[in-house]
């Protein structure tokens, strides 16, 4: 990351185009056929344990075997590739877009996303940090907490089968926590978003310019909080 | 001193070939009682008997590294026993009261196993167990999702996995942690109205050295299993899981009552239960299905059940 950082053109970013636009693809090869048409809306999953599947985005059909693939996020159906209904589609595949539109937080989160070092979880399964890492983040907080590679950071729990997971990324504090104990996150998601000691203050920046900058850019409008 | 439980391999082997073989041989659902005893027939390729140590886990982190710094390599179904343990754990820290009279100890396994037989490693344990205290005549103790054994309500058993990395050579090993109350007859105070032991169940002694012989034999054969059902697996080169059996799975569900109870859910279910459901079934990847009040299903991979 540059210790210069133009946050206008960060910012203009965000106040021209503030949204996010998630590609959702085909699961596995299968025969689709989609339950939305471009400019609906559609919703996350909701309920207290977000238990409650979000909106129905298209049917993907292998052996006989049909699976229904919901929306993960909200927004408002950007595209829909709809030559490919009722085709048989490969793995990976585009299939449609969302326009997901981002609150303050998602745009903090996604410019950290860019700067930090992101741990991925190795597995769809929950994850809590190890009981030394725990007792040392209650005591002084996770970002006077310094990590190294090879360091037993987190512990995986699947089917009551604990693994403990060793840091690999750049040494650094831990500046954002994305997982809670008891929620599943998915392969690949990140679990930590690690920070150099040395770059801590120029992310303090970006956070107080953003919190600072947002009413101005962002017709309030148009956006949540 | 000498431990009171001593099992040896070729006790485990002897008992392996002549009284499981001949058990499951009776059973027409079982296609290669041989063949699936052959593969899981490491467990208890080595067994050391301690007459007490602090953690048997520990034990066997320890064992692998040392064996690993003299340039070696641990034997994979090596077990580690002791007849009491001064420090012994549950998960989250969760203190376990291991007295003399109970079987305590470890399975080491290498990390052969692909995804699937991973994931579903944790439920041959309480299978394993379930299927020796049947043995007895105690056909009340069932399986409560994941692994933990019950008798009426009590816990007659408990088990912890916990996978480890080498040091020296970055191997991965699943530690498989077991505590069965089989003699033990005193509980602290907190735990006397929630655990029972064999002992008292049968109102008699139960011979733990048989007791053992029969569990490790049965783990010999549900991770002989795991390993016949991954060639099966690899034969048919099917992947919809949602549509395949599993014999594992399917002798699980023949042991638990887990299935169509009411209960709460909670990772941590002592520290935070966290909301009450009705089990409706179990995935093939070994995930739990609820429904919860609201008429919604949610699918757990991961946490602990009380019944209501």
């Amino acid at each position: 990351m540059s210790e210069e950082i133009d946050f206008d053109a960060i910012l203009g970013k965000y106040h021209s185009d503030p949204y996010d636009y998630v590609e959702i693809c085909a699961t596995h090869t299968g025969r689709v056929s989609f339950k939305i048409a471009e400019g609906d809306t559609v919703n996350s999953p909701s309920g207290e344990w977000l238990h409650i599947p979000g909106s129905p985005l298209f049917e993907i059909t292998r052996e006989r075997n049909t699976k229904l693939v919901t929306a993960k996020t909200n927004g408002t159906i950007s595209t829909v590739r709809t030559e490919l209904e009722g085709q048989f589609v490969e793995a990976g595949e585009k299939l449609l877009t969302i326009r997901h539109p981002l609150r303050k937080k998602e745009v903090i989160e996604g410019i950290l996303k860019e700067v930090l070092y992101l741990f991925p979880a190795p597995e769809r399964a929950k994850y809590f940090f190890s009981l030394d890492i725990q007792s040392r983040i209650e005591k002084k907080g996770a970002k006077a907490l310094t990590i190294k590679p090879g360091d037993e950071i987190i512990i995986m729990s699947l089917m009551k089968r604990d693994t403990p997971i060793y840091y690999t990324g750049e040494a650094g504090v831990i500046h954002s926590v994305y997982f809670s104990p008891g929620v599943s996150v998915d392969q690949g998601q990140p679990l930590i978003g690690v920070c150099a000691l040395d770059k801590l203050p120029l992310i303090q920046k970006v956070i107080t310019r953003v919190k600072a900058d947002w009413d101005k850019l962002v017709d309030p409008a148009h956006l949540e909080e | 001193m000498a431990a009171i439980n001593r099992p040896t391999p070729a006790s485990l082997r002897h008992y392996i070939w002549q009284q499981e073989k001949r058990d499951r041989s009776r059973n027409p659902l079982f296609p290669s009682p041989e063949k699936i005893l052959r593969y899981g027939a490491f467990v208890g390729s080595e067994i050391q008997c301690h007459s007490t140590m602090d953690r048997t886990m520990d034990q066997a982190r320890h064992h692998i590294s040392e064996l690993e710094k003299a340039g070696a390599s641990v034997a994979s179904g090596t077990v580690i026993l002791a007849d009491t343990l001064s420090r012994s754990k549950g998960r989250f820290a969760r203190s376990w009261h291991a007295p003399v009279g109970g079987l305590w100890g470890c399975l080491i396994l290498a990390d052969t196993f692909l995804t699937r037989a991973r994931t579903l490693l944790p439920l041959s344990l309480g299978v394993s167990c379930c299927e020796a205290v049947r043995d007895l005549g105690v056909d009340k103790a069932s399986v409560r999702w994941v692994n933990d054994v019950l008798f009426s309500g009590q816990k007659l058993a408990g088990f912890l996995v916990e996978s480890f990395l080498s040091p020296h050579h970055g191997e991965t090993f699943h530690l498989l942690g077991f505590g069965v109350n089989i003699n033990n007859t005193c509980f602290p105070h907190d735990l006397e109205k929630t655990a029972v032991s064999l002992c008292q169940i049968l109102g008699t002694p139960v011979n733990l050295h048989d007791f053992t012989l029969s569990f490790l034999a049965k783990m010999a054969w549900n991770i002989g299993l795991l390993a016949y059902e991954e060639e099966q697996e690899l034969d048919r080169y099917c992947s919809s899981e949602e549509e395949e059996s599993h014999l594992l799975l399917d002798q699980w569900k023949s042991l638990s009552d887990t299935l169509g109870r009411r209960v709460v859910y909670g990772y941590d279910i002592q520290q935070k239960p966290q909301y009450e459901a009705r089990v409706t079934g179990i995935r093939a990847d070994g995930a739990i299905v609820m429904r919860l009040n609201d008429g919604n299903e949610i699918i757990e991979h991961s946490g602990e059940l009380h019944y209501l």
